[in-house]
């Protein structure tokens, strides 16, 4: 029994999108579904030439947040979206009745349709494909150049995700709506 | 066997085909057709090619179809509630509606049903598992669970009604009611509890539902009664509809009080997405034109400048109040998707956000309408094969029944 969560020092990402080519080769993401499993969100670069504002112009590499208060587990209405043995936010496609309500739900916009079983589908934090091979990262985090990514059991306090957050400032997306996401960001 | 189980007039299809052939009967007709035809037309497309033939997206995954299906219920529920002032709270001048305005209760919601069919990705297993394997904590559960006992109540207060059992339809009646408007404020609160949306989260939609759902009530009873006299009403005919349009007028007046204070609140303080997403509402077209022009004002202001005795006028201001229901309806899960939940493109409240665009294809227009067309076959099997007004016979009516 784990807790897993996630640290990204955001500061560090160039906006290569290798974490979402990663994602798509492991998970087998279908070709077309961009920004749907993963994702870096691009902030634009604020004020006119020349007074541009270089600060502002900063990449938010996302996915699911794992919320341990998850909008989308709450709503589901054949408890398809559940929290597996590990606090991650899974879908058992076989329950999913597509009623899209998780989707609408959540927050963060991190659900999409698989197009192959037509339920709804997310990160799973490589559960059923890395994970299970014991592996201990994640696609995304594993193929980043600058490491922003660290992957971890934060139930652990001696594990690197929990040194990390002992020691560093961080914060989380959205925390006002009190979904308590598992995706921390380094200040 | 059947007729001691539920009384009916002469069931075959000659009867159903044998209507006086003036040209507004045979102008429905078409429509009706037309309107099958088309839901039909779409219902292939979907079984050809599933959620591709929709326009809904990941940003925005509800669209036309959810719209119908809450249009169609909140209709229903509405005609459950209006007719239950008669044969449940006894108020006198709304007592003889009840066999009409249930039917219309169950045909508008069977309607729903075949829409939210569509819509659903997968209801077999929708069947299967909401049973097996319950959300408890989902209101979409809730809602689905409610309507499904809902519409047994609401056909068993049909039955006893039909059989001039009174003591029994009261029963069915007050459980219809009660249950119907648990399941209508759920279905209110699978918006009111999406806590990532703030124009949506919060009382107000449970609140509002219930509320607007009475004011469908009354247009389509409304309709249905101007349908049924063809215009030509007796006294005690105009006496109800009088009581009714006043009832209308109070329950508008009480529905532009709630969204006065739900725009002002939305936007006062210059919350972040909330106040950007009503302002947003506030500026757009079918806000006013649909919403507040044809759903609200028409109907009331004809209302008050006749005190209600405009009756006929008032028939013609709830077609366009039915048009002006529909857009609250589709405005409503529009206006819930519309703020684009992703960190895309936004540095979280700093930037304006692109507004999520959505258009319904051909395919889900052609089973949005095309449901409105089984609705009104429904209706008119219904008023070939069942006896909707009350028995001459019945003691409970007796002051109600015209004499001729």
């Amino acid at each position: 029994m784990a807790t897993y969560a996630m640290v990204l020092d955001y500061k560090n990402c160039i906006n290569c999108k290798a974490c979402e080519v990663a994602c798509k080769e492991e998970n087998g993401v279908l070709l077309g579904a961009n920004y749907h499993r993963i994702w870096v969100g691009v902030n634009e670069i604020q004020g006119s030439y020349p007074d541009l504002s270089i600060a502002s112009n900063a990449f938010y590499p996302s996915q699911c947040q794992h919320c341990d208060n998850a909008p989308c587990q709450e709503v589901c209405p054949t408890n398809a979206t559940h929290y597996d043995e590990n606090r991650v936010v899974q879908v058992d496609a076989s329950k999913c009745i597509l009623c899209s309500y998780c989707m609408v739900a959540c927050p963060y916009d991190a659900r999409y349709v698989d197009e192959r079983t037509m339920t709804v589908d997310k990160c799973t934090f490589c559960s059923d494909t890395r994970l299970a091979r014991g592996l201990k990262t994640t696609a995304c985090q594993a193929t980043c150049p600058t490491k922003v990514r660290i992957f971890g059991d934060i139930s652990d306090p001696k594990s690197e995700i929990s040194e990390i957050l002992k020691t560093r400032e961080y914060f989380t997306l959205k925390a006002s709506f009190g979904t308590e996401p598992k995706l921390f960001y380094l200040k | 066997m059947l007729n001691a189980l539920l009384p009916h007039k002469e069931i075959s299809l000659k009867s159903i085909f044998s209507f006086e052939k003036n040209t507004f009967n045979i102008v429905m007709a078409v429509v009706t057709v037309a309107l099958i035809v088309a839901f039909l037309v779409g219902f292939g497309n979907y079984a050809l090619h599933g959620h591709h033939a929709y326009g809904v997206s990941k940003e925005h995954p509800w669209g036309l179809l959810i719209s119908m299906y809450i249009f169609f219920v909140v209709s229903s529920t509405g005609l459950c509630i209006i007719s239950s002032l008669g044969h449940v709270f006894h108020i006198k001048s709304f007592e003889f509606i009840g066999k009409r305005a249930i039917f219309g209760a169950i045909i508008t919601i069977v309607s729903g049903f075949c829409v939210i069919g569509l819509e659903i990705g997968h209801p077999i297993r929708m069947v299967i598992y909401n049973t097996i394997s319950p959300g408890f904590t989902s209101a979409i559960w809730g809602m689905g669970a409610l309507y499904s006992v809902y519409l047994f109540l609401i056909i068993m207060e049909f039955i006893f009604l039909s059989r001039d059992e009174h003591k029994w339809s009261k029963f069915f009646g007050l459980g219809g009611l009660l249950i119907g408007i648990a399941a209508h404020s759920n279905l209110g609160a699978v918006f009111g509890f999406l806590v990532g949306r703030p124009l949506a989260n919060g009382v107000f939609y449970p609140v509002y539902f219930i509320l607007s759902a009475m004011i469908t009530g009354c247009y389509l009873l409304f309709l249905m009664y101007g349908y049924r006299y063809k215009m030509q009403f007796t006294e005690e005919m105009e006496k109800f509809l009088m009581h009714l349009g006043r009832l209308l007028g109070l329950l508008i007046a009480i529905l532009v009080f709630f969204e006065f204070w739900r725009f002002l609140t939305a936007i006062y303080g210059r919350v972040p997405e909330r106040s950007d997403t009503a302002l947003h509402v506030l500026s757009s077209k079918s806000f006013w034109f649909g919403e507040v022009l044809l759903g609200m004002a028409i109907p009331f202001f004809i209302i008050l400048y006749s005190k209600a005795k405009a009756i006929k006028a008032t028939i013609y201001a709830s077609i366009g109040g039915m048009v002006g229901i529909f857009f609250m309806r589709y405005n409503l899960v529009h206006d819930t998707l519309v703020y684009p939940m992703q960190t895309m493109k936004i540095k979280e409240y700093q930037l304006a956000p692109t507004w999520v665009e959505y258009a319904p294809t051909l395919t889900e227009w052609a089973i949005a309408l095309g449901s409105m067309g089984i609705c009104l076959a429904l209706y008119y099997i219904g008023e070939n094969f069942f006896f909707l007004d009350p028995n001459k016979e019945d003691e409970y009516f007796k002051h109600y029944v015209d004499e001729e």
